[in-house]
């Protein structure tokens, strides 16, 4: 196969949007935003290989610091920064949405139809194996079973997400993989009784076949796939913590109010109900016709919602910023990227009793992102952006962000107290942030029911009752008149200010509130 | 300031370095070494931009047009990608002045070849030699100064009426189906693989389970094996798949053949059979495949036997070969290659009683299969 030449930096990615309207008597709050965003971060971009079609499925680094990337058309490539060229490693695979590469230089990717370890064997920088590591689940055909992953647990094992079928589409004549019935034969899925009646009666989403709507523990040894979690829909985003807790996120839609992000453990139930009939304790019936309050008593809570359209609509990718100088105090956080708005958010989750819980904020909202924000990676300080859309709303090519000024004025971290909220911010707050008048939000929740998403139900204003700042003004504890599990806590900080006057460059925070602490 | 290299077979490497001298010294990925070193390690903003063009099944230019600014430097590297065999060549023309152009290489009859098929026009700005299958040209160009809509054409007799493309230097594109300076057939899809061959794509097939593979073989055979099911389900001649409406989508649309299938496996009919003819079905398990130089080998373990499985085009003859390699089995091995009126197999060992080829376990170890049929002609 061939080296690839660049191709033009400007040739795929697409037009960058120009500033906003600059014959208006002020700037709008975007346009300070873009400005403000520009002092803190560099946006740009990495060429793609040309001739590929520029989607990012997934991203990773490999140890000798060459970027993997794979593309919608199923290529697998390296980029080696040294040289800023592309490598076509492998080709042919089946939408390819996440991939890893190991020690030995072999690359793990999880394409439509299985787990794939690609090895170069004979040593011509091509890989010539494509080797089967998992492919135990099952395919109907059906467009939206996508599979993500995979991730490694600090067990050794490897993660992998299966999505649900949606109602949009019936399945294929031919499948993979045992049916389950459920009152529905399969010959009505793809007959002509599809549509309306058998569509509707299949749930929005549908799990028809081993293993849709699960994470899967893969055991890399033994080539054996394990449920390993339950209650998914569209869970692109799977990651783990430095301390080893595992992350899957989710996508708004049906039974899922909103985006969840949750800290999942093995067997566990999150919260869409198609899934449970890959699990041991299941009883034959239909899990979409359980009652909401057995589903309810089931499942396990989100440890963040990310708030549908206001915050994102699609999260993306979990990744941990890393700890060096250029990116300060933002170092060991989590970040998240979503599909729709060119938008990257921090997620700051916390463990009260034994309960998951916490915060998402913005840390990047520019439309020089770009939508489609899918799979991250490091090169160092440099985040690695790569997009795709799938159809859907999105982007695609590579683009890069990095720290280019100071920390951003910012909340750094947000923990529950037992009468409110501890802030700590990124630079000390004015002496007025002790005004308890600056100190709102809105606090409401989201419904967990069988339709597409869920307005903000008892949604309510709040303010702080009483306001203490202390370690020389960069830590503030806000008190509120009262704390109700099963909100969203939604900070709108635009009233607080720095020393220099400005108000945080992402003053939106909101705290999924699951146990008020004790102490 | 033409320059003009061809390469043949994968040298492509050979032709990026022969072109890195021509570029400035902060453009060359070719040999970094030689030149001052960058003062940053990410990418340099102002690159000279490359445009790859391939020559493609069904006389088509890939892609069919693109935009670039008047005055604007560029290198083009054109490339025939067309897997039929079928040399090309590709010229970039002053604006309307194809028809003549192609007329006039027409005009050249016998004296033709010795030219590439290339006349001595004026309109002609630039060209490459004729392209053999895989021949790489590096041009240069600078993109001339008045804006207009310049054709590019392949002026191989029979061609030139179809296969045409356009730079749009300074002028907006209009909508690809609607474009008049294009051919009709330019709103069509990509073939998979760019082109090479064998080459092997995952994606939605027709006719198939939903973790198929279709296969793309030296020559112009081309073959479903479904990884699903652990055994080839048909074949077809002529051009790989067109993936795109599958790739441009969300996913769900299936690839399309370009043409019906000279053979196709009964559905549910897997071959082989252990210990007698009429025994269960084995269990199947995919377990992968390796990409040779001559085509992919799949392994599956199928009961208790594990076998590599490769497709290959058939020597000398249109059809195609299957080489089965069943690794220490137990018993007599059994293949049951399904019949039609219009399809022969043909084994290097073993028994046929019908169409039943029976195998001892030495036999089974490496033996060949040749499928060929009144339906598949040279």
């Amino acid at each position: 196969m061939k080296p690839l030449f660049l191709s033009p930096l400007a040739a795929l990615a697409l037009a960058l949007t120009s500033p906003l309207d600059a014959s208006a008597a002020e700037p709008t709050k975007a346009a300070v935003n873009e400005t403000r965003v520009e002092q803190h971060y560099a946006i740009g971009k990495l060429p793609t290989p040309s001739g590929v079609d520029p989607q990012i499925g997934g991203l990773a680094v490999a140890r000798d610091g060459r970027l993997a990337a794979a593309f919608h058309h199923g290529e697998v490539a390296f980029f080696d920064p040294k040289t800023t060229s592309w490598k076509i490693f492998a080709e042919g695979l089946h939408e390819p949405l996440g991939l890893l590469v190991e020690d030995d230089g072999s690359v793990l990717v999880m394409q439509r139809p299985e787990l794939t370890s690609l090895r170069d064997t004979n040593g011509d920088g091509v890989a010539d194996s494509y080797e089967t590591v998992w492919d135990g689940f099952g395919m109907t055909g059906n467009y939206h079973e996508f599979a993500f992953g995979p991730v490694r647990g600090p067990n050794g094992k490897l993660y992998v997400s299966l999505n649900l079928a949606s109602n949009g589409a019936s399945v294929r004549e031919e499948i993979r993989g045992a049916w389950v019935d459920l009152g529905l034969p399969r010959e009505q899925f793809y007959a002509g009784e599809w549509g309306g009646k058998v569509a509707n009666a299949a749930g929005r989403m549908y799990s028809r076949v081993p293993y849709r709507g699960c994470v899967i523990e893969v055991d890399p040894q033994t080539g054996a796939g394990t449920p390993f979690a339950f209650g998914f829909r569209s869970p692109d985003g799977m990651g783990f913590d430095a301390a080893g807790n595992f992350f899957v996120n989710d996508n708004q839609g049906d039974w899922r109010g909103t985006s969840p992000v949750h800290v999942v453990k093995r067997n566990g139930f999150y919260g869409h109900p198609a899934s449970l009939v890959w699990r041991q304790d299941w009883d034959g019936g239909d899990p979409l016709k359980f009652p909401v309050e057995k589903l309810e008593a089931l499942r396990s809570q989100p440890a963040i919602q990310i708030p549908f359209a206001s915050y994102a609509n699609s999260p993306t990718q979990m990744l941990t910023i890393p700890k060096t100088p250029a990116w300060g105090p933002f170092g060991g956080q989590m970040i998240v990227g979503e599909m729709n708005v060119p938008r990257i958010f921090r997620l700051l989750p916390e463990e009260i009793d034994g309960t998951w819980q916490g915060a998402c904020v913005l840390l990047i909202d520019t439309k020089k992102l770009q939508g489609g924000l899918h799979r991250f990676a490091w090169l160092g300080d440099t985040l690695v952006v790569g997009r795709t859309h799938l159809s859907w709303a999105g982007g695609e090519g590579l683009g890069t962000v990095k720290p280019a000024g100071p920390t951003p004025f910012d909340p750094l971290t947000m923990h529950v107290t037992p009468r409110g909220f501890r802030f700590d911010f990124t630079a000390p707050l004015a002496a007025n942030a002790a005004e308890p008048s600056r100190w709102i939000g809105q606090r409401y929740y989201y419904k967990y029911h069988a339709s597409y998403g869920s307005p903000e139900m008892e949604k309510t204003e709040f303010a702080a009752a009483k306001v203490t700042l202390s370690n020389g003004n960069r830590t503030v504890d806000v008190e509120l008149p009262d704390l109700k599990p099963g909100f969203i806590y939604d900070f709108d900080l635009g009233h607080v200010e720095s020393t220099a006057g400005e108000p945080p460059l992402n003053p939106r925070i909101a705290y999924t509130l699951n146990r008020v602490p004790t102490k | 300031m033409t320059t003009v290299s061809l390469f043949r077979g994968l040298a492509a490497g050979a032709a990026l370095a022969c072109l890195a001298p021509t570029l400035p010294a902060a453009e060359s990925a070719a040999s970094p070494s030689a030149q001052p070193k960058k003062k940053s390690a990410g990418p340099a903003l102002k690159r000279i931009r490359t445009i790859k063009l391939f020559m493609r099944d069904g006389l088509r230019f890939e892609p069919p047009r693109f935009e670039a600014k008047p005055g604007e430097d560029l290198v083009l590297e054109i490339e025939n990608g067309d897997t039929t065999d079928m040399a090309h060549n590709f010229l970039l023309l002053k604006p309307g002045t194809r028809e003549e152009v192609v007329t006039q290489a027409l005009a050249l009859a016998e004296k033709g070849t010795a030219q590439g098929w290339v006349p001595n026009h004026p309109a002609i700005l630039l060209h490459t030699p004729l392209l053999d299958v895989h021949g790489l040209a590096t041009l240069k160009l600078r993109v001339p100064e008045a804006v207009g809509v310049y054709p590019y054409v392949c002026t191989f007799p029979g061609h030139g009426m179809v296969m045409y493309g356009a730079i749009y230097a300074g002028v907006p594109l209009p909508k690809l189906a609607e474009d008049p300076n294009l051919p009709p057939n330019a709103a069509q899809g990509v073939i998979a693989g760019r082109g090479q061959r064998p080459f092997a794509q995952r994606v939605f097939l027709p006719d198939a389970s939903p973790a198929a593979i279709a296969v793309a073989l030296t020559g112009s055979q081309n073959a479903c094996w479904d990884a699903g099911e652990c055994r080839l389900r048909y074949a077809w001649q002529g051009a790989f798949i067109d993936a795109s409406e599958n790739w441009a989508g969300n996913g769900s649309k299936l690839s399309a053949l370009s043409a019906t299938p000279w053979w196709r496996a009964p559905k549910d009919a897997f071959p082989l059979r252990f210990g007698a003819a009429d025994s269960p079905r084995p269990a199947a398990k995919f377990l992968g495949y390796t990409m040779n130089t001559d085509g992919p080998e799949f392994r599956y373990r199928a009961g208790e036997a594990e076998v590599r499985e490769q497709v290959l085009p058939r020597r000398g003859a249109p059809g195609l070969t299957l080489r089965v390699r069943i690794a220490e089995a137990r018993g007599p091995v059994f293949y049951h290659a399904p019949a039609d009126a219009n399809t022969q197999w043909t084994s290097t060992v073993g028994k046929w009683s019908g169409t039943v080829l029976t195998l001892t376990p030495a036999e089974a170890a490496d033996f060949t299969l040749t499928l060929s049929s009144a339906l598949c002609t040279p």
